[in-house]
């Protein structure tokens, strides 16, 4: 147990700080032409991916030809919170880079590599990631979207929901059902879909913070006809592969989460002192205790999520993981909502843009995804009851 | 920030819990509770194992070990449940004895020749400002006079370090009193295996060991002990995890075992994750005070009252998911649901910290108790 991370580490924290400071979109940059969804990706957003690609700033823990510079888990952890704390996106389609890419390194073709993913780390093309439909949410496995071949082609039938991005994206890593004949588990496949292919139909779905900005959406497949080239990895060995890509996207997110906890904290911080002198005297003390509370949980995921980082890095199996998703998204809701209620009746402010400023039910709202989305809370604890401590499927 | 055991502190903690396991069964836990036996003979094992010498330096004969193995020593001795001083020992008589640089007693303790504890907390209070118990000095060293609350095995070591205040200057001092110098009256008879006591002092001869200038070392040592407990009680915590845990794992009903049961599956998750974030949470404030970081004061604070909040969900639901069974006092676990609850109201309770953290951030104005 330390405290501090290897000196080599921090030089390789400086190193990326350094070059950050000199490479980094401005505010004004990237405030022009926002992002709107998570594949969406702006001009500037291209040329940043490309900037952080060239020099191997993108991935850094993959060779230079995937836009790294080899480096180790430690490096990896450090870059991921200063590139969260400064406040430039490393990327505008997370699931793209975080999960569709990764999944094809592991199990795509060389061809499927050349012509999905690196485009996408040079910042040429963004992905979607087609899993959820109307019945098959939490119950992923299933699905019902079909994928037929026909002579050297798929054709795809069926409809995704809650796909995030699907409105912008160039491409869906499409889970579907090759066949529907054997438990529902093992007729699962990955296909490669190009959004402009006919018989594709994107509908959003407005939120409820920020409609005019969608980022969910239902995708509806209509005698869809893709090259059997497209499909990923083995025929009905989807299921195997979901399990890698949402280990990808765990691997991802437990930092961000902390990172995110610890800046709506600081915002908390800044906010709480005049919000509570303002209060009456008997209220002060009980306010103080909520922040307080939220102040403890900040460092309380920061320690659990990189205790099950050491972990990891050991070898160890991690239970952190699904605890963290658990954890993590309901302390920053718990925080957004506590901030909110202690603000008063200037939290129901709604600005045009879509902000992270804690203190407004917008900020609440909007954060409230976070346990309902890639597995909902009460999936966590069923994963965590049955994988972690060994309590029987009911 | 790695807050994973390194591989020899995962072999010393397996180590204790196996010495544990066979030195401290619930049966000796039991005994002491019904009054059977004071636990002595856990004691002289401990000794014999040279577990009081763990975190003393070197020099005065210890193994010189961290405070991370203090606090995993504390942790394993919460999860058996254990009586008897060596918890106030290592966590608090051994700290105060470290800062104030008494290398002779500290070779009394390395040998096992003396157990001690803290007697500082007055009233509910185990803040330093509002301490009135006095100290006269005297030629050949000290006179105590006064009144302390819940002392940590206090019918059971053989010395306090006393913190009192000088009658003539008003400054703090830390002061050796021999148990048999006072009134020692055991309290906490709900969980009599932490042997609490009240200990009353009228002109007990002392010694002096620092008579002035204490407060920041003794802050120190509060972190220390505060963290200990901390740990102590996750222990506590952790066992009672365990042993809910087995239960809904055999006992059946509706034919089913009832761990199978969602509603309870959720809660069992719940738990888990209190009890992980709590150890996480302790375990910082352990190596922060291990590597005398200046987080420290904040970081014991934050797991204090962390281990607060496990301790009342483990309580609860330990107790509530095992039904009757757990009711009864044939059954084990109540051992572990009185620690748990003892810990809570000892070093100060949760709400106590969150108050310390809530002044610390400038979010009320500074009480000073």
């Amino acid at each position: 147990m330390k405290l501090r991370f290897e000196s080599s580490v921090e030089e390789f924290r400086q190193e990326f700080l350094a070059w950050l400071a000199d490479n980094r979109p401005t505010a004004e940059e990237m405030a022009a032409d926002p992002a709107v969804s998570s594949a969406h990706c702006p001009e500037w957003a291209k040329r940043w991916t490309k900037r952080l690609f060239d020099a191997g700033w993108l991935v850094p823990g993959w060779p230079p030809e995937r836009g790294g510079r080899n480096a180790g888990a430690h490096e990896t952890l450090v870059y991921l919170e200063e590139m969260s704390r400064s406040g430039v996106p490393r990327t505008t389609n997370p699931q793209g880079l975080g999960i569709v890419v990764p999944s094809l390194l592991d199990y795509g073709t060389p061809d499927q590599i050349e012509r999905y993913a690196m485009p996408l780390l040079h910042g040429e093309i963004t992905a979607c990631l087609g899993m959820s439909e109307p019945d098959a949410g939490s119950d992923l496995a299933n699905l019902k979207t079909r994928a037929v071949r026909d002579g050297d082609t798929f054709v795809l039938n069926g409809q995704k929901v809650w796909t995030s991005g699907a409105n912008y994206a160039d491409f869906c890593f499409l889970f579907c059902r090759t066949d529907p004949d054997v438990p529902k588990h093992k007729g699962i496949s990955i296909i490669l879909l190009p959004m402009d292919t006919p018989g594709v139909t994107v509908r959003p779905l407005n939120e409820i913070v920020h409609p005019q900005h969608p980022d969910l959406n239902e995708v509806f497949l209509t005698d869809v006809v893709v090259p059997a080239a497209n499909l990923v990895g083995k025929l009905n060995d989807g299921w195997a592969m979901a399990n890698g890509s949402l280990a990808h996207e765990r691997g991802m997110v437990w930092l961000m989460s902390v990172i995110d906890m610890e800046m709506g904290m600081q915002q908390m911080l800044e906010l709480a002192p005049s919000i509570l002198e303002a209060l009456p005297e008997q209220e002060r003390a009980v306010a103080a205790d909520d922040v307080v509370r939220c102040y403890i949980e900040s460092h309380a995921v920061r320690c659990l999520g990189y205790r099950g980082f050491a972990r990891l890095v050991k070898g160890g199996s991690a239970p952190e993981q699904a605890l963290m998703k658990l954890f993590a998204s309901a302390s920053r809701q718990r925080l957004a909502r506590v901030a909110a209620e202690m603000r008063g009746p200037d939290a129901l402010e709604s600005k045009p843009q879509r902000s992270r400023r804690v203190g407004t039910l917008e900020d609440y709202f909007g954060i409230f995804g976070s346990t309902i989305s890639a597995g909902s809370s009460e999936i966590q604890r069923n994963i965590i009851a049955e994988k972690v401590l060994g309590l029987p499927r009911g | 920030m790695d807050l994973e055991l390194s591989d020899d502190q995962q072999m010393l903690r397996d180590n204790i819990r196996t010495v544990l396991t066979g030195a401290c069964p619930p049966s000796l836990v039991r005994a002491v509770h019904e009054g059977t036996s004071d636990g002595a003979e856990l004691w002289h094992q401990v000794v014999d194992l040279g577990w009081p010498a763990l975190g003393i330096r070197e020099e005065a004969g210890g193994v010189g070990l961290g405070f991370v193995e203090v606090a995993l020593l504390a942790e394993e001795l919460g999860r058996a449940a254990a009586p008897g001083p060596l918890l106030a020992t290592i966590s608090q008589f051994v700290p105060v004895l470290e800062e104030f640089d008494c290398i002779d007693l500290l070779a009394e303790v390395a040998e096992g020749r003396r157990s001690g504890s803290l007697a500082v907390a007055e009233g509910s209070s185990w803040g330093l400002h509002s301490i009135s118990t006095v100290a006269e000095v005297t030629a050949d060293g000290a006179r105590i006079t006064g009144r302390k609350d819940a002392v940590l095995a206090g019918s059971q070591v053989d010395s306090f370090a006393v913190v009192a205040r000088d009658r003539t200057s008003g400054q703090l001092g830390v002061y050796l009193v021999e148990r048999s110098a006072a009134t020692v009256i055991p309290t906490g008879a709900l969980e009599p295996t932490l042997g609490l006591a009240d200990v009353v002092f009228d002109g007990a001869p002392a010694v002096v060991l620092a008579a002035a200038g204490v407060e920041a070392a003794l802050e120190r040592v509060l972190q220390q002990a505060t963290t200990a407990m901390t740990l102590h009680i996750i222990g506590a915590c952790r066992r009672v995890f365990e042993l809910t845990l087995d239960y809904a794992k055999i006992r059946v009903q509706y034919d089913r075992v009832i761990g199978s049961f969602q509603a309870l599956k959720h809660r069992f998750a719940d738990m888990y994750l209190m009890v992980e974030k709590a150890n996480a949470l302790g375990y910082f404030a352990a190596v922060a005070i291990a590597e005398n970081d200046p987080r420290r004061a904040e970081a014991s604070h934050m797991a204090k009252a962390t281990a607060g909040e496990c301790q009342r969900l483990l309580v609860e639901d330990g107790l509530q998911l095992h039904g009757g069974i757990g009711y009864t006092w044939e059954n084990d676990l109540h051992f572990w649901l009185k620690r748990a609850k003892a810990g809570e109201l000892l070093c100060g309770s949760s709400l106590h910290h969150r108050s310390q953290l809530a002044a610390a951030l400038g979010l009320i104005s500074e009480v000073n108790v």
